[in-house]
């Protein structure tokens, strides 16, 4: 097997987006490709379109022209989303984490965690309990499985979010900045916990501006302003050797 | 002695059509107030601006007005309504029209990350709605539905000018043969039962749904 990879281990494709919000041109043109167990980091300045491109993969927003395949199927081809079946099985190949963490705060921890996969999924608690348990002893969170998200650290929050996304088993699963919203101190954690799903060749698109956990644990780092993907490649050959100047100001900045 | 215990049982008759009115517009207001709610939110515009145009009527003009209207307009171009059924249309439409408003509220204040959220993790529009959202709107819009519903209690009164026995009218009939004034005494004394069971109760739901903090 080697190094070897057939078209088959591309769990996203996506070409040619584009995508406008009124007379603002956010996505020009983007390509990216994500293999199986890959993790693909996305930096870059703010208001490049980051979270525009990581919610049209899930459709909480739509874009305007291009095509997205997910697992070799397209969800969107030349700007048109399919629908119906179709787009619930392909929409629910992936999770996603948010900035603001967006729990449920009406319900527990462990309720959190349950209900998708009850309401969508229609299993009964009995039969998604083990796997619920296993996601929280994984993101460290079992001894707070009652606890409401008020009571809970961002970090926590974080990490069951994570775990409540990973209930539904997605086979991608989209970051879009984890550890903004948190503390310097709380940061750590949240990372450790995508560092770990990484390990076990979870496929990920992370949107952030850690760039010590880009370099370390990504695949491949996507580098975006002003709508454009202005440079990519391998994390050491991008971190070492930018070969453009808007990417070395921007590295400068960063680092 | 006697002649107030006869007060009483009268006045309770009276309480009873209060009762009536209060239980059953309420039971009607709120499903049709969140019903309006949704129309007022919904994306399809003529919904939307209907509901608009009905809750300003109801909210822009007064009760008793609402209930004449109903009670002596309707019949003139042919629609005759038994008593108690005006009463309670009118009741009804009214409610309904402030309780959308105390649902919208409570809908608009929930972030959208909670529909995002919900969405990411394939739920539909309904099950968002019945599972995330409407139980953090619940929590949100009691102490406001817990003011409109003592609201309904004194406003019951207002039948009085239908000619309907209620607690208010009895007494002030009574009042009027005997003059005496206790029936008036007695009267506050029974709504303020009421009202005082409607606080406590919604104290006790503010404390069941209050278990969480945002
Ligand atoms: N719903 C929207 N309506 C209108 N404009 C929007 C909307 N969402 C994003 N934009 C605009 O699109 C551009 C790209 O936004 P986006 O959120 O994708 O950037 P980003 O790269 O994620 O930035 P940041 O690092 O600040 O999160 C910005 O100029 C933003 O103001
Ligand atoms: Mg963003």
């Amino acid at each position: 097997m080697g190094n070897m990879k057939t078209d088959r281990d591309v769990m996203l494709r996506m070409t040619g987006i584009r995508k406008s919000f009124a007379d603002l041109e956010v996505l020009r043109g983007i390509d990216i490709e994500v293999r199986k167990g890959e993790l693909l980091a996305i930096i870059g300045p703010s208001g490049s379109g980051k979270s525009t491109l990581l919610r049209c993969i899930n459709m909480l927003e739509t874009i305007d022209d291009g095509s997205i395949a997910i697992e070799g199927e397209f969800l969107a081809e030349k700007g048109e989303y399919v629908s119906g079946d179709k787009a619930r099985r392909l929409l629910g190949c992936t999770g996603m984490v948010f900035q603001q963490f967006n729990l449920f705060p009406h319900m527990t921890v462990m309720e959190n965690l349950l209900e998708a996969p009850m309401q969508v999924k229609g299993m009964k608690r009995q039969e998604i309990l083990p796997l619920a348990k296993e996601l929280l002893a994984k993101v460290g969170m079992s001894d707070r499985a009652d606890y409401y998200p008020s009571q809970l650290s961002g970090g926590q929050q974080q990490r069951v979010a994570i775990a409540r996304a990973l209930a539904m088993k997605p086979d991608i699963m989209l970051f879009d900045e984890p550890t903004s919203a948190l503390d310097p101190e709380l940061t750590g954690e949240v990372l450790k916990t995508m560092r770990e799903l990484a390990e076990e060749h979870m496929t990920m698109v992370v949107v952030t501006h850690e760039m010590a956990f880009a370099r370390e644990a990504a695949s491949k780092i996507i580098f975006m302003a002003d709508g454009n993907i202005v440079e990519q490649g391998n994390p050491d050959e991008f971190f070492d050797h930018p070969r453009e100047e808007r990417t070395k100001a921007f590295l400068r900045n960063m680092l | 002695m006697e002649n107030l215990l006869h007060t009483v049982v009268l006045m309770l008759e009276g309480t009873q059509v209060t009762l009536e009115i209060f239980f059953i517009t309420l039971l009607l207001a709120l499903p049709i107030g969140l019903l309006a709610s949704l129309g007022r939110i919904s994306k399809l515009r003529p919904l939307s601006l209907l509901m608009e145009f009905y809750i300003w009527i109801m909210r822009g003009t007064p009760l008793m007005l609402q209930l004449l209207f109903v009670y002596f307009a309707l019949p003139m171009i042919g629609v005759k309504l038994p008593d108690i059924a005006a009463a309670l249309l009118a009741f009804t439409l009214n409610y309904a029209a402030y309780f959308a408003e105390i649902f919208r509220a409570g809908i608009q204040s929930i972030p959208k990350g909670q529909y995002e959220a919900a969405k990411t993790l394939g739920m539909t529009y309904p099950q968002t709605m019945r599972r995330i959202i409407l139980p953090q709107v619940i929590r949100i819009v009691l102490p406001p539905v817990s003011n409109e519903t003592i609201n309904l209690v004194k406003d019951t009164s207002l039948i009085y000018i239908l000619a309907m026995n209620d607690l208010l009218r009895v007494a002030r009939t009574i009042v009027q043969r005997e003059f005496d004034m206790t029936p008036f005494v007695v009267a506050a004394v029974f709504y303020l039962a009421m009202t005082f069971v409607l606080t406590w109760m919604f104290k006790k739901l503010e404390a069941h749904y209050g278990k969480y903090e945002n």
